[in-house]
């Protein structure tokens, strides 16, 4: 079904699909372009749309209804797209704007300008050919964002440098997005869009499906490959773990590349753009066409630029040695003349900057608009889906307390409000929002109001019985009993020690996901609560006493009182044991109505008493057994010790002024030990022997050092010595060596001394003889 | 060196010259043109012929007449002017001397071909 309009076209009124006439209109449009710099372009443009009018009433003549894809294509095909046209190749290459610089300049110029007005207009992301440098995808991207060519280029720069990646989305762009020539020349090249037809949330999957003519999941798949590892990551989903499940882990890449891919994309609104998206296919050799083309281009120019450097090395070396002669020249010129030349260039430049400042802040805000912007995308992503993920943990949470449900809650109201919180309260937006993520991934448009208002009325009943369930159970929980306390006779109350325990019971549940701590122990028919409370006093006698208060709530006093008369709880003690039960036992039948136990024992003065952990109380210390007076919900009289907290496992003593005093002993892996803060201190002296040793260890090491470093210096002191030595004896050797003859004159000299000698002697020999 | 850009450099050149013989013959349509040439193997495009035609108009080679069509809008009839004609033989003689010289350079004999 294709809808067929009338058009005036060249004076006559032609019924045309409306796809063909956006066809046409860009064929048209792209004539203009391609003839926009020729004289009389409004006559050939009129003689081809006269041509092809004719062509439309041959279509006509022969029994078409109206001028469909097919015959518009066909006629364009015979007429012959732009960039088939043979003209002048100046007149090509200015058009595409590779001209060569020598070209016409005042053509090129108007070009350009033309050129920026079509891209304000239309805000297409296309390579920009006329301010290219390999691809033109730098100048492409500035042209739409309105920014420096410059400033993208430096930022792609850094990219590439920094990081390495910035050539892959480089190459990417380069390949998809459509050279400016071709918007020109108005080809039927394939281009990038969003699909706004088949969306789910900005179509860019889709078009890129389109583009690259593979199924729209693949790409929709890729983009959600890091959430799917993000869903799959949630391991514990129970209520103490709960903040570790917020911690999720995804790769927000493929987020930002697909909201950068969201702001770049222009979305195909016009039929002849949906033609264009799914146009020519796309295959290997047309990319490789495409940038064999630019690599040429970019070879040539790179070729030009090396010359320019060349020459304009050339020029400056000459102009360098001009100036210099002129410097020489200048200096005696008058002062006035120089300064006045010095302010008009400063002047000048200061222009230039401003204009550059001016120019790259803008660019720069726009930058940081944009990051803004992805960055706000992402935070509100990450909290609807932790919302969600939220909300589905807290719907498990509550399910899984389902089986308790009897143990607590009445049948009827109580029971029927329950159910409609869980169903109406927490499931319901759950599946609304799962419904409306299949909804928009099905695109299902009927009865969306339907569904909406449906889930929204329904959670609204959620929210009703979330307050009526909240203020029916408040009801059965209002009173409390009055007092109920019981003495324990204990086999033997004159031991030195108590050490107070509990009887071990069976999980309900032993896995971390569901830790219901009130509800730890289901059997038959009966729950187990732990609400067990101990309370430390001072002893009047010499032996230990036990008393045992019974508490509950009820919705009158008397339903409270009774319930705590139901409480069944033994206490006994073996040698120095005193066994509690296990906990506080409901059934179904009387609820659970915060029925709870406080063991008061009154310990002498001069005798130890410790409370024990070791029988399976869960995870945490101190929680389950209230040693002392806990402040919370303690509404019996208190008594002389305040609301002293105690720990576990640890031993205490009554004394006579202080009151409960810690020993030294704690119960640690159920073995009875010292302190540990004790152990503590032992190990920090520990530690300070050691270090103390270490230091005199290492002092040790350095007399040591010292001393051989001494002993080495002896030698180093003898071994020079003898260098010394050596050096003399070789001067001798040379001093011998260099005037042997002084040395031989010098002996003929003492040879002749003593011969005169010898000769004086024997003369006065012979004067004595 | 690219030899399409070089292949149609040289059907550049020889196409006015063809257009206008065409036109010379007598008064004539614009499409007529395409199917003439496409008949002997010359193959060019309206969206190329227009340009052409309107350049050699006016460049006052060529006139026109609207003349009212029975299937569509009115049609051009382009026909030559006496300037054209001059033009077109100045062109004609141009060719010759081409064609000649293309001829003997390109079907000229080896020189050692010529001792034999």
């Amino acid at each position: 079904m294709k809808k067929v309009i009338n058009i005036n076209f060249q004076g006559r009124v032609t019924p045309i699909e409306e796809n063909a006439y956006d066809i046409l209109k860009q064929y048209i449009n792209s004539l203009t372009k391609y003839f926009a710099n020729e004289e009389g372009k409004e006559e050939i443009i009129n003689d081809i749309e006269g041509r092809i009018g004719e062509l439309f009433a041959e279509t006509l003549k022969k029994g078409n209804a109206c001028i469909s894809d097919d015959d518009i294509n066909r006629i364009i095909d015979s007429m012959g797209r732009p960039e088939d046209f043979e003209a002048d190749e100046l007149n090509i290459q200015s058009q595409l704007g590779t001209a060569e610089k020598e070209g016409n300049e005042q053509q090129k110029t108007t070009f350009t300008e033309n050129n920026y007005t079509t891209y304000n207009a239309s805000k297409k992301l296309f390579r920009d050919e006329n301010s290219k440098i390999l691809g033109g995808v730098c100048s492409g991207l500035a042209n739409y964002f309105g920014l420096d060519p410059l400033v993208v280029r430096i930022l792609a720069l850094i990219l590439l440098f920094s990081f390495g990646i910035g050539f892959i989305p480089y190459i990417i762009i380069w390949v998809a997005v459509p050279s400016s020539a071709t918007q020109i020349i108005g080809s039927r090249r394939k281009r990038l869009f969003r699909d706004g037809d088949d969306k789910i949330i900005a179509g860019v999957a889709s078009g890129l499906g389109h583009y690259f003519g593979i199924n729209v999941w693949i790409p929709r798949a890729l983009f959600l490959i890091p959430f799917f590892s993000f869903v799959f990551k949630w391991g514990n989903v129970g209520m103490w773990d709960y903040p570790s499940f917020l911690k999720f882990s995804f790769s927000p890449g493929t987020l930002i590349a697909y909201i950068i891919l969201w702001l770049v994309l222009p979305e195909a609104k016009t039929s002849a753009d949906k033609l264009e998206m799914k146009g020519e296919k796309v295959d290997f050799n047309s990319i490789k066409e495409t940038i064999q083309g630019d690599l040429k281009t970019f070879s040539k120019k790179a070729e030009n630029w090396g010359n320019n450097i060349t020459e304009k090395s050339k020029e400056w070396s000459d102009n360098v040695t001009q100036k210099t002669q002129d410097w020489s020249n200048k200096t005696q010129e008058p002062m006035s003349a120089a300064t006045n030349n010095v302010k008009a260039t400063t002047t000048n430049y200061t222009d230039q900057i401003n204009r550059n400042v001016q120019r790259t802040s803008r660019g720069l805000g726009d930058i940081i608009a944009l990051i803004f912007k992805i960055i706000a995308y992402f935070i509100i992503g990450s909290i609807l889906l932790s919302l969600v993920a939220g909300l589905f943990s807290l719907g498990i949470f509550f399910t899984g307390l389902l089986p308790l449900k009897s143990y607590v809650l009445r049948s009827g109201w109580q029971d029927a409000m329950a159910w409609g919180t869980l169903i109406l309260f927490i499931w319901v937006p759950v599946i609304g929002v799962i419904t409306f993520i299949i909804r928009r991934i099905t695109k299902a448009k009927a009865n969306s109001n339907v569904i909406r208002w449906g889930f929204s009325a329904l959670w609204v009943l959620g929210w009703f019985c979330l307050i009526s369930f909240i203020t029916v159970v408040y009801k059965d929980f209002k009173y409390k009993n009055n007092i109920n306390e019981e003495n324990i006779v204990l086999s033997n109350p004159l031991v030195n020690k108590l050490e107070v325990n509990t009887a071990p019971l069976n999980n309900y549940y032993n896995n971390s996901i569901f830790n219901i701590e009130s509800f730890a122990s289901i059997e038959e028919d009966s729950a187990y609560v732990r609400n067990i409370w101990v309370r430390i006093i001072k002893s009047n006698s010499d032996s230990f006493q036990v008393t045992l208060t019974r508490q509950a709530q009820g919705y009158n006093k008397k339903e409270a009182s009774e319930l705590a008369n139901k409480i069944v709880f033994d206490i006994t003690q073996r040698d120095s044991v005193l066994q509690l039960s296990k906990g506080v036992n409901i059934n179904n039948i009387d609820k659970f109505r915060n029925q709870r136990v406080i063991v008061t024992i009154a310990v002498p003065v001069g005798k130890k008493f410790i409370v024990s952990h070791k029988a399976n109380f869960g995870r945490y210390r101190g929680d389950r057994i209230h040693i002392g007076f806990d402040d919370r919900d303690w509404d019996y009289d208190n008594l002389e010790d305040g609301s002293y907290k105690y720990d576990s496992d640890r031993e205490y003593i009554m004394t006579a002024n202080k009151g409960v005093v810690p020993t030294n002993y704690v119960i640690k892996d159920g073995k009875y030990d010292y302190d540990s803060e004790e152990n503590e201190e032992d190990n920090t002296q520990e530690a300070l022997e050691n270090f103390k040793k270490s230091k005199q260890d290492l002092q040790n090491e350095i007399d040591e050092k010292k001393r051989l470093l001494e002993k080495q210096q002896q030698e180093l002191e003898e071994k020079q010595k003898e260098l010394n030595k050596t050096i003399d004896t070789i001067g001798r050797y040379k001093y011998k060596a260099a005037i042997p003859k002084v040395d031989i004159s010098k002996k003929a000299m003492v040879k002749e001394v003593n011969l005169g000698i010898y000769y004086s002697e024997s003369l006065l020999n012979r004067l004595v003889i | 060196m690219d030899i399409q850009n070089t292949q149609s450099q040289m059907r550049k050149g020889v196409l006015e010259f063809c257009i206008l013989s065409v036109i010379k013959k007598g008064e004539v349509y614009p499409s007529d043109i395409v199917v003439k040439m496409k008949d002997a193997k010359l193959h060019i495009l309206e969206g190329t012929l227009y340009p052409l035609l309107t350049r050699l108009k006016n460049a006052g080679l060529l006139t026109y007449r609207w003349v009212e069509s029975n299937s569509g809008p009115p049609r051009k009839y382009f026909v030559m002017t006496e300037e054209g004609y001059a033009f077109y033989e100045e062109l004609e003689k141009t060719w010759k001397e081409l064609a000649d010289a293309v001829y003997a350079i390109t079907n000229e004999e080896s020189p050692l071909n010529t001792q034999n």
